[in-house]
């Protein structure tokens, strides 16, 4: 199998592609692969050229951090969580997530999302107790990753934007359901944000390795 | 203003942060990575506190310090168990999403080894939601200027003179270059040992180091020899994940099969409740079964598996193809967590002055074989005691000058940086894990312990004459000896306890044997590996 990385030194850095050889098991994950792949000294390309070793984050390895989401055959996904034998096309193609600033290779620089989240203040006060109907979706929310995948797919999440993506809908959904002096502030940062900018294609449900239910975050937000 | 410098950034340095945060106290929280990679999220089961009508917090003690194999101090135990109640109560009051009885009271489920129904939980990933709610709770406080986040830098030594610690030198990834931050007071929170044993059920990030590093700067360390091997994980092509203890908390059962018939071997030894011994017995008795192990939770039906094990259903199926509503899940005893680590006092002073550790890291209240469920409780409760300590410190006002030492330590990452060699620590740290999970399982002797330790000790001799790639990160190059030493340390005082005691088991000393009821103490001093023995509350 053909694995072909989008790489970069540094940051600032020319990117460049490269392809190797993996000849593993294939029901494995993408992580297994870029594991194997490095478990070398002699890391060669397919053009015989010398290689450095691959850079890419990684930490529980079964989809619980978001550490390992990067772009492969076109998909934002988690490496940890995409198996090998399952991504569509003959070669593997993994690149970093293109709305983040590269650090190295997979690795990218994703603290513009707790920016964001500062920037608008996303934290309690004081807690309304036992909204049993709430419970579900908010148990649901509280799993977000900030693995950024959201972003990477979202056509209207821009760096740099005012418009700040599905991370901020769940967690507004969250305090909003959650607490009662910071609801209305939450309340106009969400539309600010997050409403004014949303065009509902609704990429970021399918992407979410959490399995979030964005849509029902952004339905009971706009009741608000 | 005080300011305390916190490495970690898991469920133990952010309630420390916010703990500090909530006295006036400033601090920056250390990590490569968010919070959210850290290992807290993956904790599953739930946490203790005696909620029921039923439950005492003198009856969470007796349970914590009888399934310890009698070794952990009582009065720090009596500490953490008093506390928990209201650890629990504030947990929700910063937004918890706990799970619920209908009457909207916290649920309790049972867990392994306890008289009583006392482990909280939310569903079966309440690392992750305890962690939410806290990580939102620091950004408050992050908002307000009292913590600082500090990203993408990896410890690498202390600033330690003549007993006191200063402050700390970090390696910064992004720049490649080394940054030095000086404190009133330095905390560490940086989880377990799992790197040295390969891939655990834990996080690639706990690998020791930091602790490793401190021991070979002159901290003692305790209780090495007790490494919990949870009963139940199933094999992936990636590694051993976990299978919550919940699941068997909540009825699942364990078997093998003799013939056409299912053993149900723990409920034949130990009874009704066998399930859900502590898990240093369940975890031994998987491994002497005559064959294969399984863990039945089908016949728990849809709904409960949906409500309340729902994550345990999707990694079975995601990463090992088994559909738990209808098939049993085959089970394995593997590495998860270290009951050994940086020897604190009762205010989680290490042996340095203005020096705390917090959370995995440190060794407390677990003894032998920590019970479920108090992970992530002593997480919590270490870091409000540490953060108690620091605020009765008084600010340092004068320092060392260690500029000698860091420009020392800059010149040797430099030629770290500048190596050509394509050689990889990681192959050297691959090679440990084999050794270690060869020479450190379930049971022990003495003829494979010294074969480990000829292991180690020949990695460390070759350790400093090697050049490795820097391409990844001089990190795992910087971090290789000291990783090493301390994996000796822990042979070492595996070999130096000649009994069985908790998650410690000797083929060669079967029995417990009273001299040995107390904590190992090792020190590292001019090369040699000192082992002491004191009683926890002692110290």
């Amino acid at each position: 199998m053909i694995v072909r990385i989008k790489r970069q030194s540094a940051p600032g850095e020319e990117a460049y592609w490269q392809s190797f050889t993996y000849d593993g098991p294939r029901h494995v994950t993408v992580s297994a692969v870029l594991d194997a792949i490095n478990y070398t000294d002699d890391l060669f390309d397919t053009d015989g050229n010398e290689a450095t070793r691959i850079r890419w984050e990684c930490s529980c390895m079964q989809s619980m951090c978001g550490g390992c989401a990067m772009v492969i055959n076109g998909v934002p996904a988690l490496a940890c969580a995409t198996f090998a034998d399952e991504v569509k096309g003959e070669e593997l193609v993994l690149e970093p997530l293109s709305k983040f600033p590269v650090v190295a290779d997979l690795i990218v620089d994703r603290d513009v999302i707790y920016e964001n989240l500062n920037s608008a203040k996303t934290y309690l006060d004081s807690l309304i107790k036992n909204r049993k109907h709430q419970h579900e979706q908010q148990y649901s929310t509280a799993k977000c990753l900030k693995c950024g995948l959201c972003l990477e797919v979202c056509p209207n999440y821009h760096p740099g934007g005012d418009f700040f993506g599905a991370v901020l809908a769940n967690e507004s959904y969250l305090i909003a359901s959650q607490s009662e002096d910071k609801r209305h502030r939450i309340i106009k940062e969400y539309k600010e944000h997050f409403s004014a900018g949303c065009s509902k294609a609704l990429s970021c449900r399918s992407v979410c390795p959490a399995g979030i239910e964005t849509i029902t975050s952004i339905i009971r937000m706009n009741r608000k | 203003m005080k300011h305390v410098l916190i490495i970690g950034s898991g469920l133990s340095g952010l309630s420390c942060a916010i703990e500090l945060a909530e006295n006036g106290v400033k601090s920056t929280l250390v990590s490569p990575y968010p919070s959210e990679r850290a290992q807290s999220v993956m904790a599953a089961g739930g946490i203790n506190a005696a909620l029921g009508d039923d439950d005492s917090p003198q009856q969470h003690a007796a349970d914590t310090l009888k399934s310890g194999g009698d070794i952990a101090g009582p009065k720090a135990v009596a500490g953490l168990c008093e506390e928990a109640p209201h650890i629990v109560r504030r947990l929700e009051e910063l937004g918890v999403v706990f799970s619920r009885e209908k009457s909207g009271q916290i649920a309790l489920r049972a867990f392994g080894g306890q008289s009583r129904s006392r482990t909280a939980y939310a569903g079966a990933s309440t690392g992750k939601q305890i962690m939410t709610a806290l990580i939102r709770e620091a950004r408050k406080h992050e908002c307000e200027g009292l913590i600082t986040r500090c990203l993408g830098r990896q410890f690498h030594s202390a600033l330690i003179k003549d007993g006191k610690c200063y402050g700390a030198i970090l390696y910064n990834d992004k720049t490649r270059k080394m940054e030095t931050i000086y404190a009133d007071a330095v905390v560490i929170a940086t989880g377990g040992q799992n790197v040295l044993f390969g891939k655990t059920t834990g996080s690639t990030q706990c690998d020791g180091y930091t602790a490793a590093k401190l021991y070979e700067q002159g901290a003692r360390l305790k209780n090495l020899e007790f490494i919990q091997y949870h009963p139940t994980t199933v094999e992936t092509p990636q590694k051993r994940m976990l299978i919550s203890e919940a699941a068997r908390g909540d009825g699942g059962k364990l078997y093998y099969m003799d013939g056409d018939r299912k053993v149900y071997f723990m409920e034949d030894l130990y009874g009704e409740r066998g399930n859900l011994m502590p898990r240093d017995i369940v975890a031994r008795c998987i491994y002497d079964a005559p064959s294969q192990v399984y863990l039945d939770i089908s016949f728990l039906g849809k709904k409960q598996i949906k409500t309340r094990l729902l994550e345990v259903a999707e990694v079975c199926q995601k990463y090992a193809g088994i559909d738990v509503y209808k098939e049993s899940i085959p089970v394995y005893p593997s590495v998860h967590f270290f009951m050994g680590g940086l020897a604190v006092d009762r205010n989680h002073k290490t042996s340095i002055d203005n020096l705390y550790a917090a959370g995995e890291c440190a060794s407390m209240y677990h003894g032998a074989n920590r019970l479920g469920g108090n992970s992530l409780l002593s997480a919590i409760y270490s870091a409000k005691v540490t953060a108690a300590s620091i605020c009765g410190l008084p600010r340092q006002e004068e320092r060392p000058d260690f500029s000698e030492y860091i420009s020392e330590q800059e010149k040797i990452l430099a030629e770290r940086l500048a190596s050509k060699s394509k050689f990889s620590a990681v192959y050297i740290r691959h090679e440990v894990a084999k050794l270690m999970n060869d020479c450190l399982g379930i049971t022990r002797t003495e003829e494979k312990l010294t074969e480990g330790i000829r292991g180690i000790d020949y990695f460390i001799s070759i350790s400093d004459k090697l050049v490795y790639d820097a391409d990844v990160s001089p990190y795992i190059g910087y971090s290789l000896r000291p990783m090493l030493i301390l994996a000796r340390a822990i042979l070492t005082s595996a070999l130096e306890r000649k009994e069985s005691r908790g998650a410690h088991i000797r083929e060669d000393y079967p029995e417990r044997r009273d001299e040995y009821a107390t904590c190992s103490v090792s020190e590292y001093r001019n090369g040699e590996y000192h082992i002491s023995y004191v009683k926890e509350d002692d110290q």
